[in-house]
């Protein structure tokens, strides 16, 4: 079969599920300051599921809140716009693509990770005091651009996975070896077409180089906490495999034992809760 | 995870153990969030803060501390494996235990997440 290149993605990019209006037009104003939130919290609002989503996850202790919040302005007074959009953000993408496209693909494991992920990256970015906000939404999407290539090519991810299970390797080397390219450039494609900030592209571009030139502090979180992730062994996959840590990265976070026992019990706690708010 | 808790003396609270709910001090100020680890520079500073006793979780996969050391050494053996299969990629660990890594190996990152790891797993069934 012929290797796929990016043009072969970008150009099936329309026919994958968008996201809300509401929360493209969040995602482009991630850099902006001068929003104006009122109206954007009462576009959001139109959309229930949405909401209810959002809510139940401002309302989970990962944020502790003192009080309840019932409404989307409410969870924005009190979180903080930022905050807010994350959570938003996080509750749309997770229901965005439809499950069961492809045999042999385990939608949940893959969104336990993410979440899992998300979580973990929000913790170390917190310990670095890095913005926890970048780090949360960078560690959910990190991976998104394998829910691309399933989307787009369900039966030749459906190889991909095969030739994993055949040679025992990580996930992105039977991408590459099966498509000849791997969910880094589909996600990347991904994020450009959804106006994922710089900040972010980059986070998703460089998780599995995160010593290159350029790459920037959020791949060194997210990847990382991918390899945290995978040694906690929460997908609970019997083949699971941690990828090999970048020295440079580890060395960047500056973290010792105890901060990092610590980063490994919060993921496990937040993680639970995140995961019953995202997934049901 | 269970939600059961437990009240403790600052006493008899360990490093490791897991606060359920949030901690606040004399003036209603937030001092530590739910989920928090209690670590021993934390569990030092309490009584400055007038705390005397806190609610710890309590884990529905535990059963009484004393009645758990004849199983830790099963349990240490399997979780060194299921790690060593996790890291099968930056393995440190021969099957036995015994380690045939070069000092770079072992010094890498991987390997020191490995280690991290395997003192998390075994110092969490210690402190329950």
């Amino acid at each position: 079969m012929m290797p796929l290149s990016l043009d072969d993605i970008v150009g099936r990019l329309q026919d994958l599920p968008s996201l809300p209006a509401v929360v493209m037009e969040l995602l482009s104003s991630i850099d902006q300051e001068n929003v104006d939130i009122s109206v954007l919290a009462r576009k959001v609002s139109h959309d229930q599921a949405l909401t209810a989503k959002t809510l139940r996850l401002a309302n989970s202790s990962t944020y502790g809140l003192q009080v309840k919040v019932t409404t989307i302005q409410q969870a924005i007074a009190f979180l903080g716009f930022q905050t807010s959009r994350n959570l938003i953000t996080a509750a749309a993408v997770t229901g965005c693509f439809s499950p069961g496209q492809c045999a042999g693909f385990d939608d949940k494991a893959f969104w336990r990770h993410s979440i899992a992920t998300a979580a973990c990256a929000r913790v170390l970015a917190r310990h670095v005091r890095f913005n926890q906000d970048y780090a949360f939404t960078a560690g959910l999407m990190h991976d998104i651009g394998r829910l691309v290539l399933v989307s787009i090519y369900p039966q030749r991810y459906a190889d991909v996975i095969a030739w994993r299970t055949a040679h025992d390797g990580e996930l992105i080397e039977a991408e590459r070896a099966v498509l000849g390219l791997d969910h880094v450039t589909a996600g990347i494609a991904l994020a450009e077409r959804w106006n994922f900030s710089e900040t972010m592209r980059l986070g998703i571009a460089w998780h599995h180089e995160p010593e290159r030139a350029g790459a920037g502090f959020l791949a060194t979180i997210v990847h990382v906490a991918n390899a945290i992730v995978h040694a906690l062994d929460i997908a609970g996959e019997d083949d699971d495999l941690v990828p090999p840590v970048s020295t440079v990265a580890w060395r960047a976070l500056g973290l010792d034992e105890e901060a990092y026992l610590h980063v490994f019990r919060e993921t496990e706690v937040q993680f639970d809760e995140i995961v019953a708010v995202l997934m049901h | 995870m269970s939600s059961a808790y437990r009240h403790l003396a600052l006493a008899d609270v360990r490093p490791g153990m897991v606060l359920s709910d949030v901690l606040l001090d004399r003036q209603g100020q937030v001092l530590l969030p739910q989920g928090a680890v209690l670590t021993a520079p934390i569990i030092a500073l309490l009584p400055r803060h007038g705390i005397e006793a806190l609610p710890v979780l309590r884990h529905a996969d535990s059963g009484d501390s004393s009645a758990d050391n004849d199983e830790a050494a099963p349990n240490c053996a399997m979780l060194q494996q299921r790690l060593a299969h996790l890291f099968r990629r930056n393995c440190i660990r021969n099957r036995d235990g015994s380690s045939d890594a070069t000092d770079d190996l072992a010094d890498s990152a991987s390997a020191t997440l490995q280690r991290y790891m395997a003192d998390y797993r075994l110092g969490r069934e210690r402190a329950e």
